[in-house]
């Protein structure tokens, strides 16, 4: 489960806040109930080390300490007050792993960064949860035939994500207005990239694009493509349109 | 894994100018007014015309990441519309030529870095 909650721990440690394991307990007892939905169940469990934030779904199943979610909460600069920890444990519960039933419902080919050194971009199935969206990781064992099925259905379904494109000059912007991480659903089908560019009036032979991962998604021509991306000084992979389908999924 | 690298040791270094959404609109108008005359050197006229394009590309970089930019306004004070528009040495003389550039403009543009 990636860390919902944001911030550096460093940048935390200044601000000197923290969360009270007891308090934490108090609201999960309140809130977490009603977050278990569909085939999520939620259970707090006291074992000898303490309480336990228990989530099955499906073939997930993990077993949280909630001392370890009340440090990871202050880390990620969680206000200590019961809104800030209602808030938080919803966020948590949002980011759990996605189901492989939920990704073969509503999976969407997006691309995301290949590892940690964010140098590298792979398709991944990403599944939109309230205000978040989470990414589906094919277990080891997966079946293959079925996870390229998985991921044909959710490139398919890319093709019908509401979409904003905004022109600057020669430099056409796609994003999601809601689900970031979206954005870069346009680029499982280049006919209908090109099509949304050209009706905007931007017509290019040599169109390369700009991508960060949950940032807009840049459309130019090779040139205007490496001042734009020449000058950032963000994580960013730039690629002629034609290769983004052959790289790898996740 | 970029196919155009940053730091490119072919491209010219590219200095950036605090400017306004005014001054951005105002620069804009004076360079299509210049292209249109046609009155400028061949060479500087495709300066101008990649002055044109960074200024667009200016708003998208900000779209692209806000962040940075950001950083430096909340620490200066600036307006939310102010953007960092990144010109060469070349495409800056070219601008500093042109007789119509008003006055205040020049001396933003010619004074470096800052705004």
């Amino acid at each position: 489960m990636t860390a919902p909650f944001g911030r550096s721990a460093l940048l935390q440690r200044l601000r000197g806040a923290s969360i009270d394991v007891a308090d934490l307990r108090e609201v999960a007892d309140a809130v977490l109930p009603a977050l278990a939905t569909g085939g999520l169940r939620i259970a707090v469990t006291d074992r000898r080390g303490g309480a336990v934030v228990v989530l099955e779904e499906e073939e997930h199943r993990q077993a949280v300490a909630l001392a370890d979610l009340a440090e990871d909460m202050a880390a990620g600069g969680v206000p200590a007050t019961t809104e800030g920890m209602a808030a938080a444990l919803a966020a948590w519960v949002a980011h759990r792993p996605v189901t492989r039933d939920a990704a073969r419902r509503c999976g969407i080919a997006v691309l995301d960064w290949a590892d940690a050194r964010r140098t590298a971009l792979r398709w991944t199935v990403a599944v939109p949860r309230g205000r978040a969206t989470v990414t589906w990781t094919p277990p080891a064992d997966a079946d293959p035939a079925g996870a390229e099925r998985i991921r044909a259905a959710a490139r398919s379904r890319a093709a019908e994500v509401p979409l904003d494109l905004r022109v600057e000059g020669p430099v056409g912007l796609w994003s999601h207005l809601r689900l970031p991480l979206l954005a870069t659903a346009v680029l499982a089908h280049p006919d209908r990239l090109l099509a949304g560019l050209a009706e905007a009036g931007l017509d290019m032979s040599d169109m390369h694009v700009v991508v960060t991962p949950r940032r807009p998604v840049a459309c130019a021509g090779a040139g205007v493509a490496a001042r734009l991306a020449g000058q950032a000084n963000e994580d960013q992979v730039t690629l002629p349109l034609r290769e983004f389908a052959a790289l790898p999924w996740v | 894994m970029s196919a155009l690298p940053a730091g490119d040791a072919s491209s010219p270094v590219l200095v950036p100018h605090w400017l306004t959404g005014a001054d951005r609109a105002e620069l804009t108008d004076t360079i299509a007014g210049a292209l249109a005359a046609a009155t400028a050197h061949p060479v500087a006229t495709i300066h101008l015309e990649d002055v044109l394009t960074e200024l667009h590309v200016a708003a998208a970089r900000d779209a692209v990441w806000p962040a940075s930019a950001a950083r430096v306004r909340l620490a200066t004070g600036w307006d939310a519309d102010v953007l960092p528009v990144r010109l060469s040495a070349a495409e800056l003389d070219s601008v500093l030529a042109l007789p119509m550039l008003r006055p205040v403009l020049r001396a933003r543009l010619a004074g470096g870095a800052a705004r």
